[in-house]
């Protein structure tokens, strides 16, 4: 029902537009003119999961080292498409003596490409 | 000469026993003989004195009589004085028996004038007749000393006669008039004081006033040359009140000569008390009008210091004279003052030094002194309340406050009077939270001045912070009253603008730069200091950074002290921030940065977490980065692709906020369908977002942001700055002038509810009607059709250009911290519920235990007291509960 109406308006919006409002330009100067528009959006890093299984703080907050979320403190994907902080799995790798392997899936830690 | 059958006293009838017929016969005719010229001395015949009197005198002690001729002679004066000159002296006075009343019925100077001569007439009239019979008791006197000095060793005590008998005439005099005194004479002598110090005071005033104008002069420069020419008339006039300066003072003088003149007279009447008491009370009831007409309610002037030269040039003036008069003429035992003595008084009274005032009036000056100190404090304190109200314009007013209540001593009638001031007149409902805090903030530092240690502080301080922990608002008029300078107090007096924060900041900056108190000029202030016999306060004399930062701390932790938790104080500002940063068309954001580095300068001194703070930053980081990344996207964005230009749409219009959400606050998300054209702008830069940061997303928040919209009308073109929502409903009407809210509704994407009430805004504006439609339910908004006749826009013909909408809707595009509250508490409602239908009442603290107690997981209770206090004043607003006495009950 409200698909139908919205389609329908916007129909009536494309189609209708032009000649039968004259007579209403001539009483009042519609369209307004926009002169800024202003929007406000969020930003994700759009990972499966809302936290960083290393650190446990979300994804799109910062690791527990960083003052900065965002481009200060970017995601990584493993190969086998697990997602952690950057600063969080090199952390991690860096700590493991021998081979490093993914927190979540034990499988080997490589970068995915 | 008829023999008076006047009986020998008894004490005297040993010597009567022992007497001879002869004896007895010479005694009874001297005593004949001595009554009678004693009578016709007192009827006046001064002749009765001859030798026949002394030897009468002289046979009489012979008999040993004398004492007999002493009471008899004072008794004639008594008889004499009591029937002819007492009821004569009285008798003058019967017409002005209601002094105080005829005055106001009669009135003006004839009438002052007449009591004066009244006065004057009656009191020389008496004090010569008084001086007669003196003249008669000294020719008594010489009588008996003659006697005595046929004695060989009778000459030692011949001083002692004299005196023995002056002093009981004079306590016969004094007696005779106190006993008859009718009761308007004390009323009448206070009310001619009264007269006599106003004329002096107003004599004395004008020559204050005059040497003021010299004071005047300095600001000539500033004058146009009209006001030039004026200036130096007066200045030349100055000259002649130099040399009239003197006659003044000598007229001051026959005024203080009238007054001594009263004064002495009365004292020998033995009046001496009563006088005192008139011109006492006189001083004391002028002196107080003075207070009160220097103090008026005028707040902006300290008036300590006129009061006190006032008291030094008119009643110290007169006292001295006054003082030095009777003194002079005191030592004189004659009846009559010597005419040296008044100019001998006026010499001293004028000299300016007063090299060494007699310690009477030094005991007068202190009396003085501290009655006007009183009195002013009093007067103070009575307006304690409208003083602060008008601080910091009213500080000398609280400076004169704070001498005097050194002074006294009487802080704690400030404390009580001021604590129902405020009960009576500002912790009422009809207050706002923003007008009680600013009285509580101009509280503080009002009486930071009088009471550094901050006792009294305290007490006063305590019902105004109980009053506010009360209010849902309070936390949230805080933090604007800290942070927010614009918006925060439309009522507050003194600089507007400006944050309390910064103005403490700018307190302690301009105290780095060595900053002297603005309005005081220094030669006024050394000047103050040097007239002053107050010891500077330690802490005022030394302002060092220390105290002036200590200052702002004591505010701070006072205000702070408020809301019981530091963090809630935070969140406040966080979600006020928010709420201004996303309405923000423009990525200016100074303001903000400098207040939360205020914040977060004074979190570090009155310890609240500077990590609590560091959302904030990332929030505002968040705009910094965003203009740079809105900078990059318009700049990288492919020209290429379709723009619908019909509706006035384009990249370079559009600007977009990126958050950081984590950080944000819990944002209040609306569905909204935006027009075609936007939605593909929108579309067009989250792609280009995603292309520039990979992989990260945007995500719209389509009912955030600013949008500016200008219509046109015949006659005029207006601006609009709405919210998205407001653009999407007027955007609409452009193909379409008619719509029924439900269609409406969902061609935005909204609840007709909201529709509803965001469509308001236009209708308000008179750019669209509402009317009914076929179904109730469904209104039908129309576009009017000209403006002219439009209304509510069409009286008004002067192009505004623009219209904010903002305030006039309460809706807030983030949730207020008592939303998020709310949200997190409902889960305890029932329990909180649940006890109050068990136990009946409960007091806020036992709710708050038992909640600890009970809801120990799941989840586990974790509020403050105050966050449990303002979730239950909700539910006292609900009516869902009620609080009597500090008890909640269920609301039945
Ligand atoms: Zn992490
Ligand atoms: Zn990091
Ligand atoms: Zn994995």
């Amino acid at each position: 029902m409200l698909l139908f109406l919205v389609n329908n308006v916007t129909k009536f919006e494309t189609s209708n537009f032009s000649d039968e409002n004259l007579d209403l330009i001539s009483f009042c100067y519609v369209p307004p003119i926009c002169t800024e528009w202003h929007a406000v959006a969020s930003w994700t890093w759009d990972a499966q999961d809302e936290t960083c299984g290393i650190c446990r703080m979300a994804f799109d907050g910062c690791c527990p080292d960083c003052k900065l979320p965002g481009d200060d403190c970017p995601l990584i994907w493993g190969a086998c498409n697990h997602a952690f902080h950057l600063h969080c799995i090199l952390k991690w790798v860096n700590s493991q003596t021998s081979q490093a392997h993914c927190p979540m899936c034990r499988r080997e830690w490589q970068f995915k490409e | 000469m008829e023999l008076q059958p006047t009986p020998p006293p008894a004490a005297n009838l040993h010597v009567l026993r022992a007497l001879t017929p002869d004896s007895v016969q010479e005694i009874l005719h001297s005593y004949a003989a001595f009554c009678s010229s004693t009578a016709s001395l007192l009827s006046g015949d001064l002749s009765a004195t001859g030798p026949d009197f002394v030897s009468n005198v002289h046979a009489l002690c012979n008999h040993g009589l004398r004492s007999l001729v002493r009471d008899h002679f004072l008794k004639s004066l008594e008889d004499s004085f009591e029937s002819n000159s007492v009821p004569r002296f009285w008798r003058c006075f019967d017409d002005y028996r209601n002094v105080g009343i005829l005055e106001k019925s009669e009135g003006g100077l004839d009438f002052e004038n007449r009591v004066r001569q009244v006065l004057y007439g009656a009191l020389e009239e008496i004090s010569s007749d008084k001086a007669y019979q003196e003249k008669c008791l000294l020719m008594l006197v010489r009588s008996l000393d003659s006697y005595k000095e046929s004695f060989p060793d009778g000459k030692c005590d011949l001083d002692d006669e004299r005196t023995y008998l002056f002093s009981r005439y004079r306590l016969m005099v004094a007696s005779v008039l106190m006993n008859s005194l009718p009761r308007h004479f004390p009323e009448m002598l206070h009310w001619y004081f009264k007269r006599m110090l106003e004329e002096l005071s107003t004599t004395v005033d004008g020559e204050v006033d005059a040497g003021d104008g010299e004071d005047d002069c300095p600001d000539e420069d500033d004058m146009d040359l009209d006001e030039k020419g004026k200036a130096s008339f007066r200045s030349g006039k100055m000259d002649i009140d130099e040399s009239t300066f003197q006659g003044k003072l000598l007229e001051n003088n026959k005024l203080v000569r009238k007054i001594g003149k009263v004064v002495h007279d009365l004292r020998r009447l033995g009046f001496t008390s009563m006088t005192e008491d008139a011109y006492a009370s006189a001083i004391f009831l002028l002196l107080k009008a003075k207070v009160h007409e220097l103090a008026g309610d005028d707040y902006r002037d300290s008036v300590l210091e006129p009061i006190k030269s006032w008291i030094k040039a008119v009643p110290l003036q007169l006292l001295h004279a006054l003082l030095a008069y009777l003194g002079d003429t005191i030592s004189y035992d004659s009846p009559s003052p010597g005419l040296k003595s008044p100019l001998a008084s006026h010499q001293s009274s004028c000299s300016p030094g007063m090299n060494t005032p007699p310690e009477g009036l030094i005991r007068w000056q202190l009396r003085l002194e501290y009655f006007a100190y009183e009195t002013l404090q009093d007067l103070r304190i009575s307006k304690l309340f409208e003083i602060i109200v008008d601080y910091p314009d009213s500080s000398p007013a609280i400076e004169d406050l704070k001498q005097c209540l050194e002074y006294t001593g009487q802080h704690s009638k400030l404390v009580e009077s001021f604590i129902s001031a405020l009960r009576y007149r500002l912790l009422t409902a009809g207050a706002s939270t923003n007008d009680i805090l600013h009285q509580y903030v101009s509280t503080i530092k009002a009486l930071r001045t009088i009471d550094p240690a901050g006792v009294f502080l305290e007490a006063v301080g305590e019902p105004i912070r109980d009053y506010l922990r009360g209010r849902k608002d309070t936390i949230k008029c805080i933090v604007t009253m800290l942070t927010d300078g614009t918006g925060g107090n439309p009522n507050a007096s003194g600089i507007t603008g400006d944050s309390l924060l910064e103005e403490l900041n700018r307190d302690e900056e301009s105290l780095e730069n060595g900053g002297v108190e603005e309005d005081f000029n220094t030669d006024e202030k050394q000047a103050w200091i040097n007239a002053s016999l107050w010891e500077p306060d330690p802490a005022e004399a030394d302002p060092s950074k220390g105290s002036r930062n200590q200052r702002k701390v004591d505010i701070l932790g006072m205000i702070v002290g408020i809301i019981g938790s530091k963090d809630q104080l935070v969140n406040e500002y966080r979600v006020m921030l928010a709420e201004k940063l996303l309405n923000k068309s423009d990525y200016d954001i100074d303001a903000e940065i400098r207040t939360l580095e205020l914040l977060k300068a004074c979190s570090v001194m009155i310890h609240f977490g500077e990590s609590s703070m560091h959302r904030c930053e990332i929030m505002l980081n968040d705009l910094i980065d965003s203009k740079r990344t809105n900078h990059n996207i318009k700049a990288t964005i492919k020209p290429s692709q379709t723009e619908p230009q019909e509706a006035g749409l384009s990249m370079d219009i559009f600007n977009t906020t990126i958050i950081s959400s984590n950080f944000w606050p819990p944002i209040q998300e609306e569905a909204l369908k935006l027009p075609e054209a936007v939605e593909q702008l929108l579309n067009n830069y989250a792609k280009r977002f995603h292309e520039i940061k990979t992989p990260r997303k945007l995500l719209w928040k389509q009912n955030l942001g600013t949008v500016k919209l200008e219509l046109q009308f015949e006659d005029r073109t207006t601006q609009f700055t709405v919210t998205p929502i407001h653009a999407a409903i007027i955007m609409q009407f452009q193909d379409q002038t008619s719509w029924t809210s439900n269609k409406l509704a969902a061609a935005i994407g909204v609840p007709v509810e909201v529709l509803n009430r965001r469509i308001y805004f236009w209708i308000s504006k008179g750019i669209i009607t509402e009317s009914l439609g076929t179904d109730s339910d469904d209104h039908v908004f129309t576009l009017v059709e000209g403006t002219s006749d439009g209304g509510k826009t069409g009286g008004n013909n002067k192009s505004c250009d623009e219209l904010l909408v903002g305030d006039e809707e309460a809706e807030s595009s983030v949730a207020s911290v008592e939303d998020q509250l709310r949200k997190e508490m409902t889960v305890y409602e029932k329990f909180i519920m649940g006890m109050l239908t068990n136990f009946g009442s409960m007091a806020l603290d036992r709710i708050h235990n038992t909640l600890k107690m009970f809801c120990v997981s799941d989840p586990t209770y974790d509020k403050s007291l105050q966050q449990l206090q303002s979730f239950l004043s909700g539910l006292v607003s609900e009516e869902k509960l009620e609080l009597r006495d500090g008890m909640y009950f269920l609301k039945k």
